[in-house]
């Protein structure tokens, strides 16, 4: 009786180990959270759009947004809003081509700042929308979400 | 006992002083603007560029306080941002909003045509006009007001960009350049300076 319960908590502990284990190898390398993914609602005469989001890296590597496709845009390119010496607005393509996202930090792509940008749109940019967008990340690959097109809160 | 009610005497007319004080700062003392205050000598440069509509003249909304926004149809970020800051600065005013101009124009006028910009305008109010013109008249509007543009290369698929000074310059009912609201204003303080220009 004694020896048959000692093994099976010889067992339980071993299945606990493993499962262990298995957890860390799984919380290796980043983790990417997308949220509140939208864009802003625009006429048709407005060809180009842009995307908002947070981007949560939870894992404990940098990951990088290196790009995006769409089917509702022709083109889609990573983007970022910024001051001029002169002081006025500009916009341009993120430097090196990517958005990093270092382990345990949040990056938001908001107004006035990082953006998707979305060229030559092919569909109507109503409010109530869902546009179907692939981030690519360096590390953790394709990642398909839904982009909801709303007014800005 | 006399001076007992001296005392009295002498609090209460204090404390009715600093009341009193106090009212007359409240009614008396000068707004202070959300924007950048501008000391214009002379009155606004008055344009005429083109909209979809026919040509438009600053000089056509005296009696409104305009606000003009130099922008480009293509922009997808800063210039709707302003443009739905401005539609929600429309709405916080209510009735005061018809006393309100809206003029965007455009620096890119090689691919906004003023159809184009009526479209895009009126998507975020229907009051909003849009207005166009050569390269050289627009340069002249923008050299008036202060305004600087640059187009430098995009990608292939962006085409060329605009930097533009995202501004909005505030015209008083009179005609002179009253304020400038940075990039960014939010609506409630573009609508506290607007309600008190059309009111004085
Ligand atoms: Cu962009």
């Amino acid at each position: 009786m004694r020896r048959s319960m000692r093994k099976f908590l010889l067992l339980g502990i071993a299945g606990l180990l493993v499962g262990a284990l298995a957890a860390c190898a799984k919380a290796q390398g980043p983790h990417i959270v997308v949220e509140d993914a939208w864009g802003r609602p625009s006429p048709k005469v407005a060809t180009a759009g842009a995307f908002y989001m947070t981007l949560r890296n939870t894992g404990n590597e940098d990951d990088a947004l290196i790009g995006a496709e769409s089917d509702a845009c022709g083109t889609v390119e990573l983007h970022e809003s910024f001051k001029t010496p002169e002081g006025a607005m500009g916009m341009r393509p993120v430097e090196g081509g990517k958005i990093v996202i270092p382990a345990g930090e949040t990056v938001e792509l908001k107004m006035g700042g990082l953006h998707i940008m979305c060229i030559d749109k092919q569909v109507d940019f109503t409010p109530g929308t869902k546009v179907q967008l692939t981030l690519h990340f360096e590390k953790s690959g394709d990642m398909p979400i839904e982009v909801e097109i709303r007014q800005p809160k | 006992m006399r001076n007992l009610s001296r005392g009295l005497w002498l609090g209460v007319g204090a404390v009715l002083l600093i009341v009193l004080g106090w009212w007359a700062w409240d009614r008396f003392r000068p707004y202070a603007f959300h924007g950048t205050v501008l000391q214009s000598a002379e009155p606004a440069f008055d344009f005429e560029l083109q909209s979809a509509d026919g040509p438009v003249r600053l000089s056509d909304f005296r009696g409104k306080v305009v606000l003009l926004y130099f922008g480009y149809t293509f922009c997808p970020d800063v210039c709707p941002t302003t443009l739905f800051e401005v539609q929600r600065t429309m709405e916080l005013l209510g009735d005061d909003a018809d006393q309100v101009q809206l003029i965007m124009i455009s620096v890119d006028p090689a691919r906004d045509t003023p159809e184009r910009l009526k479209e895009y305008v009126q998507y975020f109010h229907p009051s909003f006009i849009g207005v166009t013109g050569s390269e050289d008249a627009i340069a002249e509007v923008a050299t008036h007001y202060g305004i600087y543009y640059q187009k430098h290369e995009g990608t292939p698929a962006t085409g060329y960009l605009v930097d533009h000074t995202a501004t909005i310059t505030v015209i008083d009912r009179k005609g002179y350049v009253k304020l400038v609201f940075p990039y960014g204003t939010p609506a409630e303080d573009m609508a506290a300076d607007l309600a008190y220009l059309i009111r004085h």
